[in-house]
């Protein structure tokens, strides 16, 4: 495979986890602008593990999705009792005070001689983990995509579940769901701390793939690309999103009859679709459609 | 008294501003009864089952379930106490399957007890063979893949029945469950109904179908304005000329 196509899937890959992150919350209702706030969280956090302490991938990766779901809880439980639009300019706000704190953010250690570690604006340079312990590129591609397979098998015991059944309701009728007997505000905090933990997860991966990190990169459009993808892409499924992202990196960003056009083509079609599909490409009733083309006995139940 | 109700209003008033929705409304639900609650548009009828579930705060007086105070109690938290309602205007989960409404909803009290696992994660047989079998009642059973949007009305009227059902509640509260249907669903709901009650559940009726509730309610209780005006059977109701008043006007207004 040549570089340029490996770079490109190992992009879709991460950017996934985001997707996965935000569609999860406008699974039970809330749009979030804010989840590159917990990428970011978990690609300092994953960095500053392997690169400042020490650790090994697999630890650092495990710690980037705790403290960037644990950090979920907390900006969830006073948030999610806002709702809608209140709730999107609170995640907004939110992603900006964590990027801003990043650029003040020194925690410098002297490493073979060398001073490593977050710097400010200037970013985090020298997380060479896939360097020092030989990580070639595919095999890091191939991590990616397990732990996204894993991921999406999450998902799909979700979408089977209970939880899963009782999220969607949460975010079709809260008040509805309530009557149901459905504790909504902690079954929304669980979803966003999961939704952080995927995030995180990303930005684990993402810090390990670029060697660096800048605090510029997490910035409002990649909060409002994130949520697009699950909108494109549709409600109905998790495959929803990563539609999404096949779209606009695999199509948009990374063919070149595009260059200079993405933004312009990615507007208009998330303009497009909120009119002619409101619930994504993939939305519910696609999706039941084409689930029952599979399950030919009636009452099949999950 | 013999027995403690199931449901007990006291002193119970609701305000929106200067208007008084309910005012000052004392009711006893007895156990095993059905109970009829009527009234012209807007005397305060569906208030009180917003209230009763928890939709909005009292502004004075107390709910009692059981003996037990539940004014203060959030929504799911009634629902797992032994409250569940139906809408006047159907409200379901449109892009869930039929299954996936009444799977969730199901049984939502000893769900409450289960660990987390067992209760989210946990495909039960039970839990399986108890929603059939509410398909079953409730006629559903050839649409349990459906999704609930795509029913028509008298199947999503059924289904919000079997929904609230589900929950397995001692009290259920009805909001207008024949609006809109025709003689023949009438029919089968007041069957259902009453097995429903013969099941042991205690049933709250909101019902302008004044055929419906002469037929299967034990008492009424009629609303006007916000206030109670008459309580007793159908028979003593229907006779009594403080309720013909409210539901006709007074000769002079004729």
């Amino acid at each position: 495979m040549d570089d340029y196509l490996v770079g490109v899937l190992s992009n879709i890959g991460i950017v996934s986890f985001i997707a996965l992150s935000a569609w999860l919350l406008l699974l039970t209702g809330e749009i979030s602008f804010g989840q590159q706030a917990f990428f970011a969280i978990g690609a300092y956090a994953a960095g500053i593990a392997t690169a400042l302490w020490g650790w090994p991938l697999g630890a650092a990766l495990g710690w980037s999705a705790a403290i960037a779901g644990g950090a979920a809880v907390l900006v969830g439980v006073p948030t999610l009792r806002l709702h809608g639009l209140y709730f999107a300019i609170a995640t907004l706000g939110f992603a900006e005070m964590v990027r801003l704190l990043f650029e003040q953010f020194h925690y410098r250690v002297m490493i073979d001689g060398e001073l490593v570690g977050p710097n400010g604006s200037d970013g985090f340079r020298g997380i060479r983990y896939i360097f020092e312990n030989d990580v070639g590129s595919l095999q890091f591609l191939a991590l990616i995509y397990l732990l996204l397979a894993a991921a999406l098998a999450g998902f799909m015991l979700l979408e089977r579940s209970r939880l899963g059944v009782a999220f969607r309701m949460i975010g079709e009728d809260d008040t509805l769901a309530a009557l149901n007997g459905l504790a909504v505000a902690r079954l929304k905090i669980l979803a966003a701390g999961l939704a952080g933990a995927l995030a995180g997860l990303g930005g684990g991966l993402y810090a390990h793939l670029t060697t660096y990190v800048e605090p510029r990169v997490f910035d409002v459009m990649l909060g409002v690309h994130s949520l697009a993808y699950g909108l494109i892409g549709g409600l109905g499924t998790a495959l929803g999103p990563l539609l999404g992202v096949v779209i606009d990196i695999g199509l948009l960003e990374s063919v070149r009859a595009f260059a200079g056009y993405r933004m312009i083509v990615f507007g208009g079609l998330v303009a497009v679709l909120l009119i002619v599909r409101p619930r994504g490409l993939l939305d519910e009733a696609l999706v039941h459609r084409i689930g029952r083309l599979f399950v030919r006995a009636p009452p099949a139940g999950p | 008294m013999p027995e403690v109700p199931v449901l007990e209003l006291k002193d119970v008033s609701k305000h929106f501003g200067g208007v008084r929705a309910v005012d000052g409304v004392d009711l006893a639900v007895a156990r095993g009864e059905i109970l009829a609650l009527i009234g012209p548009n807007g005397s305060g009828k569906s208030t009180i089952v917003n209230l009763i579930c928890g939709l909005f705060p009292l502004t004075a007086g107390r709910i009692v379930l059981d003996g037990a105070d539940i004014s203060d109690m959030p929504m799911h938290a009634r629902v797992s106490g032994g409250v569940a309602r139906t809408f006047q205007n159907i409200r379901l989960f449109g892009q869930l399957t039929v299954w996936q409404n009444l799977w969730v909803a199901q049984n939502s009290g000893e769900q409450r007890r289960q660990g987390f696992g067992r209760r989210w994660f946990g495909g039960s047989r039970s839990a399986r063979g108890e929603v059939e079998r509410t398909l079953e009642f409730f006629d559903l059973a050839h649409k349990s893949n459906e999704l609930a949007a795509n029913l028509a009305f008298g199947e999503q009227r059924r289904l919000e029945f079997a929904r609230a059902l589900s929950a397995k509640p001692a009290l259920l509260l009805l909001d207008e469950p024949a609006a809109g249907m025709n003689a023949e669903e009438i029919d089968q709901l007041d069957n259902r109904i009453r097995k429903v009650r013969d099941d042991g559940v205690t049933i709250l009726l909101i019902e302008h179908h004044m055929e419906l509730v002469m037929s299967i309610a034990d008492r009424i209780a009629v609303l006007n304005f916000g206030r109670k005006i008459a309580e007793g059977t159908p028979a003593s109701v229907q006779a009594n000329p403080v309720v013909r008043e409210a539901y006709l006007g007074t000769p002079e207004q004729v």
